[in-house]
């Protein structure tokens, strides 16, 4: 810490001032991910802007195999914070961070009793829209035993940061509303920065949080599995 | 803004206030069937498909004792969704989500009866859950709700009833009687009314109860403080 706090002042009397201060203003939501029972679990961890559950997805993290994972975001003020990993139902929190702060936070998920009812991602594909370059359609085949989807059919961009909630085949006024099964799909900008699966996790959970497993590359689904 | 400064304030002090009052009096508490019947919700599902339960994910009671006394408070449901609910209208809307039950209120009254239960000896904290982080914008529309509720009950209660001495009464509830369990809201539906009566489900119930409530900032959730005036 003496020694960031000593090149922070070096920056500063260099004439790096906005260098010293971007580094002051850094707001991180950091934390654990740990099953019930105190394992480490590696996964997803999303963000929502403002309110939790207004979907309004902004960025994301890969939670590490030893359940770490940091997220900077580029205010301070409400999140809703949602974790996943594969095998567990996903767990929701609001959280609030101050800007410049660090918010550090724990979570334990608890495991799918039966995989039954939970969603599957059936197949996932990129498709570069003919005639239009610089957009890419991301499209997941999604499917819900029970018929109650709701609006998390999530992509996450470990290259950009970026999460998002793909749309619905058909329009679904009502987040409360169940979504239907089918090909969900979003329009991604590839003009600054080109597009790589390899990037590119799925998951999606139900109104009655069932969570699908984390599909990611090569996106090759795999029957899912009751953890033991 | 006053009136949430109040409630607020009646909140640092509960801690003391609410150990004094607890030891004075036993606690009243929801029947202890009720409350078990409200755990039996909380720990098993009705649905054979769906295992999950309530306590799938909150299996620590020491972690879900504070939800109780932070009702009413917003439940930030998807939008436009998001309102202030009282404990007994969160849980039917869980227990309608989570276990699909066509009517939820029974399920939904016994484990307001279980919370109840758990938190007996808490401070009442609308809003205010322990180590939750406050929400500005969530306690300005409490603070709204509340105001709403001050009308409401200027224009449904206040020809018999006084607030302060009647929101002491609010925590008798869910009980035993009449048969098989009565919330505070389904109480409220029934109770003279000399409008069109509320649903329990209404948002100006939970107006009408978080006014009720904030009478009661910082007291234990389950002392008996009065009766049920005729």
């Amino acid at each position: 810490m003496r020694r960031i706090v000593s090149l922070l002042a070096i920056a500063a009397a260099l004439g790096f001032p906005a260098l010293a201060a971007t580094a002051r203003a850094q707001t991180v939501i950091a934390g654990t991910v740990k099953s019930k029972a105190g394992r480490p679990l590696g996964g997803l961890a999303l963000l929502e802007k403002g309110e939790i559950h207004n979907n309004l997805w902004d960025r994301g993290a890969l939670v590490d195999a030893q359940g770490r994972f940091r997220i900077e975001v580029a205010a301070g003020g409400a999140y809703g914070l949602h974790v996943y990993s594969s095998g567990y139902i996903y767990s929701p929190q609001a959280i609030r961070v101050e800007t410049g702060k660090t918010l550090e936070v724990q979570v334990a998920l608890a495991p799918e009793p039966t995989r039954a009812s939970t969603p599957v991602i059936r197949k996932v594909g990129f498709f570069p829209w003919e005639g239009h370059p610089g957009v890419t359609f991301v499209k997941a085949d999604v499917a819900d035993p029970r018929n109650i989807l709701g609006p998390q059919v999530l992509a996450f961009d470990a290259g950009t940061g970026r999460a998002y909630a793909l749309e619905p085949p058909q329009k679904v006024r009502d987040l409360k509303a169940n979504f239907p099964n089918g090909v969900y799909q979003l329009q991604v900008d590839t003009r600054a920065r080109a597009l790589d699966p390899r990037d590119w996790h799925f998951v999606v959970a139900d109104h009655q949080c069932n969570t699908s497993d984390i599909l990611s590359f090569p996106h090759e689904p795999k029957p899912q599995q009751v953890v033991q | 803004m006053p009136r949430l400064a109040v409630l607020l304030g009646a909140l640092a002090l509960g801690g003391t206030g609410a150990t004094r009052a607890a030891a004075e009096a036993p606690a009243d508490v929801p029947a202890p069937g009720l409350a078990a019947e409200g755990q039996r919700w909380w720990t098993r599902s009705p649905d054979p498909v769906n295992p999950v339960a309530c306590a799938t994910c909150h299996d620590d009671p020491a972690a879900i004792r504070g939800w109780a006394p932070s009702f009413p408070k917003v439940k930030p449901l998807p939008p436009p969704h998001a309102r202030v609910m009282t404990l007994l209208q969160a849980n039917a809307e869980a227990v309608a989500r989570h276990y699909r039950l066509e009517d939820p209120l029974p399920a939904a009254t016994a484990i307001t009866a279980y919370l109840t239960a758990l938190a007996a000896d808490l401070p009442v904290s609308p809003g205010v859950s322990p180590g939750q982080p406050l929400f500005p914008h969530r306690l300005r529309q409490l603070e709204a709700s509340v105001s709403r509720g001050a009308r409401s009950f200027g224009a449904r209660c206040a020809g018999c009833h006084r607030p302060a001495e009647v929101a002491p009464a609010t925590r008798r509830f869910p009980r035993p009687w009449p048969e098989p369990l009565q919330a505070l809201e389904t109480f409220l539906t029934g109770h003279r009314p000399s409008r069109p009566p509320l649903d329990w489900s209404d948002p100006e119930m939970a107006d009408l109860v978080a006014y009720l409530v904030s009478h009661l900032a910082g007291e234990p959730l389950g002392s008996p403080g009065g009766s049920i005036p005729p």
